[in-house]
């Protein structure tokens, strides 16, 4: 039995043991998606429904983003930053702890659609996959990929891939990475700021506005943004590129030492646009100024939403 | 009408011949990259599977800019509207794939009809010659036969092509498309029992669905009130990709950009996915959770557009939501829980 099938497994007794224990309303997970590559979020009430749970690889969206205004008792599948974010909820105040069983899942990376796009550029009828590889299939064709080479830059710089405070593990633990140097963005952070700017609005050239990854993002969960507020109105509702580059900067900031660089709001984006690319500046920033990483004790409030009068920044005093 | 072919060695004068006293605007690009531009008549490809975004946008922007106001009284045209929507220029489409075209036909119906005319959606559909290109081989999330279309459909074209040879075969289906043909050198042949044939393969490639049409027997308020709304809608992220990227979606918003001295009035693309798209001024919402937005999607699509379009649905099966929505949230599936309805 592969490792993603026990995973599976154990997922599907678990969740049928907390729904029929009383610890859980709802299990939160992924079931098989319709089209390929997608595992699909799903809601298990019944252990009837706990047979549609599975783990794979194409498990992108961040499951915590569910949690907030919930009132039921919520067993949540989660890769090691959906963890992180549900532990965030908790410490936000979205989601009381108490109310929380977090199953984690040990996660080894999830696979990134464009850059199997890449590689295989034909339609895809189906594709299966095993602990290491994908095998799809179209018209006339089957591919193998390696799942190394095309899973998602987020997944390749995590650092947190087992769950940190995970109710339960339903797994063994996966290795962990070499520490997050940020490499990436030497060349970005060697740019003028009028050549960062450039880039940055070359980045979101193409965005549409449908805020899809603010929809994915746990931490987007104000009960009306800044962008849908109407008396009066903060924004312009038109591709007007200085009102788009306001709602990214805007939400950018908004999730500054919150993000778990979980990548939902990439898998999301319809138009492939590199939307992190805000938020992996301002993580380098929050981890060299404040030691910071989100998401790994229930009661650490994020950086920017604190004030010490110890502060070393003179600007407060 | 009759059908013609164009040979592999006169496609470059084809489309040469085609743009004489017109812009060509063909798909260019592959996968996400794919979209609709300005073509060079030698640059025409046949290799695509279908635009990123749906054509629509051609005739009704994300943002057009409709007019301009100013209050200055020392500036020309004081306290006039002075008319900003997009110009609309003389403009053959060749590549449009039949979903496509259909979905333009159900739009045109909402912009064009014995009520309203919309002026600006009317200037650059008129002035626009549609050729569809016909799948041979459907992609894997086609369903436009089980809509009621086919990978070989006629509705909203001119001309429909289909590769042949490395050239084309065309049949003309109106007479500006006879007309726009006959200015080129394309040669006059007999190709019917040919598109029949590769008309029943790729409808055979594509498979049935038949909960489409299950749903037409299904009474308005039995769906409405069917109990898997909830869940169904429970996964949506509320985003708009869906609405975004329908070739049939067509809701939009009327905003005044102003300030003292003047400003201009827009229409943008509107969702209604978005809590705010039937926010009320008095603070009420009509569809106050995800539940009712998201039936609110399926029932026009699946219910609603067909009783005012005579049985035309809202969804031309194109595939575009079922690939792109986030949390996979796809119509094959719903419209299966909407068949099921029980009858009360």
């Amino acid at each position: 039995m592969s490792n993603l099938d026990t995973l599976t497994q154990k997922i599907r007794e678990k969740a049928k043991s907390l729904l029929e224990g009383g610890q859980a309303d709802v299990v939160i997970g992924y079931r098989t998606g319709t089209v390929p590559l997608m595992a699909a979020p799903f809601f298990a009430r019944t252990p009837q429904d706990c047979d549609q749970l599975v783990w794979s690889s194409f498990a992108r969206l961040n499951l915590a983003n569910y949690l907030p205004g919930r009132t039921e008792k919520v067993a949540l599948v989660a890769k090691g930053c959906d963890a992180r974010n549900a532990v965030g909820q908790v410490a936000e105040n979205q989601y009381p702890k108490d109310k929380l069983f977090i199953l984690g899942v040990p996660c080894s990376g999830q696979v990134d659609a464009a850059k199997v796009a890449a590689k295989e550029p034909r339609p895809i009828q189906t594709s299966e996959e095993t602990d290491d590889s994908i095998k799809l299939t179209g018209p006339g064709y089957s591919t193998d990929l390696k799942k190394e080479d095309v899973l998602r830059r987020n997944c390749l710089t995590c650092a947190h891939r087992t769950p940190t405070l995970a109710n339960e593990l339903v797994g063994p633990e996966v290795p962990s990475l070499p520490t997050d140097d940020f490499s990436d963005l030497t060349a970005l952070l060697a740019k003028s700021s009028e050549e960062r700017l450039t880039y940055f609005k070359d980045l979101i050239k193409d965005c549409l506005r449908c805020y899809a990854c603010r929809n994915a993002c746990p931490l987007c969960y104000c009960p009306v943004c800044f962008v849908d507020e109407t008396r009066p109105q903060w924004l312009g509702k038109s591709t007007d590129p200085m009102d788009t580059m306001t709602f990214h900067l805007l939400r950018g900031l908004h999730c500054a030492g919150r993000c778990t660089a979980c990548g939902a709001c990439e898998t999301a984006c319809p138009v492939n646009i590199k939307v992190r690319e805000f938020n992996r500046v301002l993580d380098k920033t929050v981890k060299e100024n404040w030691s910071y990483e989100p998401g790994l004790a229930w009661d650490q409030k994020p950086p920017l939403t604190v004030y010490q009068p110890n502060d070393p920044a003179d600007f407060i005093k | 009408m009759p059908e013609y072919l164009v040979k592999e060695n006169a496609l470059a004068d084809f489309f040469r011949e085609l743009t004489q006293d017109r812009r060509l605007l063909t798909p260019q690009g592959q996968g996400e990259n794919c979209r609709l531009e300005e073509t060079d008549p030698s640059k025409v490809s046949l290799e695509y599977t279908n635009t990123h975004k749906s054509p629509k946008e051609c005739f009704f922007p994300q943002t057009e800019k409709l007019l301009a106001f100013s209050k200055e009284a020392d500036k020309p045209h004081p306290n006039e509207y002075r008319d900003l929507g997009d110009k609309a220029v003389a403009t053959v489409i060749f590549g449009l794939r039949p979903c496509d075209a259909r979905g333009l036909c159900v739009a045109d119906k909402v912009f064009q009809n014995d009520r309203f005319t919309d002026p600006y959606w009317k200037g650059k559909y008129e002035k626009t010659l549609k050729i569809g290109l016909a799948c041979l081989n459907p992609s894997p999330q086609c369903f436009c036969a089980a809509m009621g279309g086919s990978p070989f459909g006629e509705a909203g074209l001119d001309v429909l092509a289909y590769p042949r040879d490395k050239g084309l075969g065309l049949k003309t289906l109106t007479e500006a498309g006879e007309a726009l043909i006959k200015t080129t050198k394309a040669e006059p042949g007999d190709l019917k029992s040919e598109i029949a044939d590769l008309e029943k393969k790729a409808i055979e490639a594509q498979g049935p669905i038949d909960h489409f049409v299950a749903i037409n027997e299904r009474k308005i308020m039995e769906l409405y009130k069917a109990p898997h709304w909830p869940t169904t809608a429970e996964p949506c992220l509320g985003c708009g990709v869906c609405t975004f990227f329908c070739p049939t979606c067509h809701c939009f918003d009327i905003q005044d950009e102003a300030n003292e001295r003047g400003g201009i009035r827009m229409r943008n693309w509107d969702t209604c996915m978005s809590a705010l798209f039937t926010q009320h001024g008095s603070g009420h919402n009509p569809r106050p959770s995800k539940t009712e937005r998201i039936r609110q999607r399926f029932m026009h699509k699946l219910k609603y557009i067909p009783i005012k379009q005579d049985g035309v649905r809202g969804c031309t099966g194109c595939g575009r939501c079922v690939v792109m929505c986030p949390a996979n949230i796809d119509i094959r599936s719903v419209a299966a829980l909407m068949a099921q309805t029980q009858a009360s």
